[in-house]
C-alpha cells in the first residue's frame, strides 16, 4: 500500500457548480457576445474587472435563448431537457452585476 | 480577477473524430490551497456533455475567488490561480469517482 508520505497527502474534492451546468451552445448562438467579451479581454490586458459589461450581455444572451428538440435534432441536449435554456433565468443583480444594473437605471431617467 | 468580484472565462473543445462522443468534464486548482476560494457559480462540468463529429463549442465558466482570499495570509503570495478541465469519455453506467458529489 501506498503510505508515501507525499509533501502535499491531502485530496482535492472536486464542488458541483452553485447553479448547476451550463447545456453546451451547439449552434453558438451567443458566440458574437463571447467574441465580444474575448476582443474586450485583449485590449484590457487581460483584465476581468474592465470586461464586465460584456460578460453580462454573454450571459443575458444564453438567458434569452432556448435549446431544445425545437431547435433542431443536433441540438437537443441529453437527458431529454425539454426546451432548456441555455441559461436558466437570474436576475443578474444575484449574478454579481448589481453595480452595473445600477448604472444602467440611473441612465434611464434622461433618455425620457 | 478580484476576489469577491463575478468572472466569466472559456475553454474550447473540439471532438476530432468522425463519430459523437459523449463526455464528462471535472476540474482541478492550483494551487491546491487555493482551490478552496475557487466557487463555481455554473460551468460545463459534472454532467455529460455531447459533441458531434467535429464538432466545436466554447465551454464557459462563471466564477468567484471567495473574497476571503485576500485575507488568507497563506495566500498572500499567490498571485496566479490555474484552473484546467479534464474531459473524460462517459461510458454507459461509468460515473466519476467524485468524493463529495452524490
Amino acid at each position: 500500500m501506498s503510505t508515501a508520505m507525499n509533501f502535499s497527502n491531502k485530496s482535492f474534492a472536486p464542488r458541483p457548480p452553485d447553479k448547476g451546468a451550463f447545456p453546451l451552445d451547439h449552434f453558438g448562438e451567443c458566440s458574437a457576445f463571447k467574441e465580444r467579451f474575448m476582443e474586450c479581454l485583449r485590449r484590457s490586458g487581460y483584465e476581468s474587472a474592465a470586461c464586465r459589461q460584456s460578460a453580462m450581455a454573454y450571459l443575458e444572451c444564453r438567458m434569452d435563448r432556448r435549446v431544445g428538440p425545437g431547435a433542431g435534432a443536433a441540438g437537443t441536449p441529453l437527458r431529454g431537457r425539454e426546451g432548456k435554456q441555455l441559461m436558466a433565468n437570474e436576475p443578474l443583480e444575484k449574478l454579481g452585476f448589481k453595480d452595473l444594473i445600477n448604472e444602467k437605471s440611473e441612465e434611464k431617467p434622461e433618455k425620457s | 480577477v478580484v476576489p469577491g468580484e463575478t468572472a466569466l472565462a472559456f475553454y474550447k473543445a473540439k471532438n476530432p473524430t468522425d463519430k459523437p462522443i459523449i463526455g464528462i468534464a471535472t476540474y482541478n486548482v492550483v494551487p491546491f490551497e487555493a482551490g478552496q476560494y475557487f466557487n463555481k457559480i455554473q460551468c460545463f462540468c459534472f454532467e455529460e456533455q455531447r459533441l458531434n463529429p467535429q464538432e466545436e463549442v466554447d465551454m464557459p465558466v462563471f466564477f468567484y475567488i471567495d473574497p476571503e482570499f485576500a485575507e488568507d495570509p497563506k495566500m498572500a503570495k499567490v498571485d496566479l490561480i490555474t484552473l484546467s478541465y479534464t474531459f473524460f469519455e462517459a461510458k454507459e453506467g461509468q460515473k466519476l469517482p467524485l468524493p463529495g458529489y452524490q
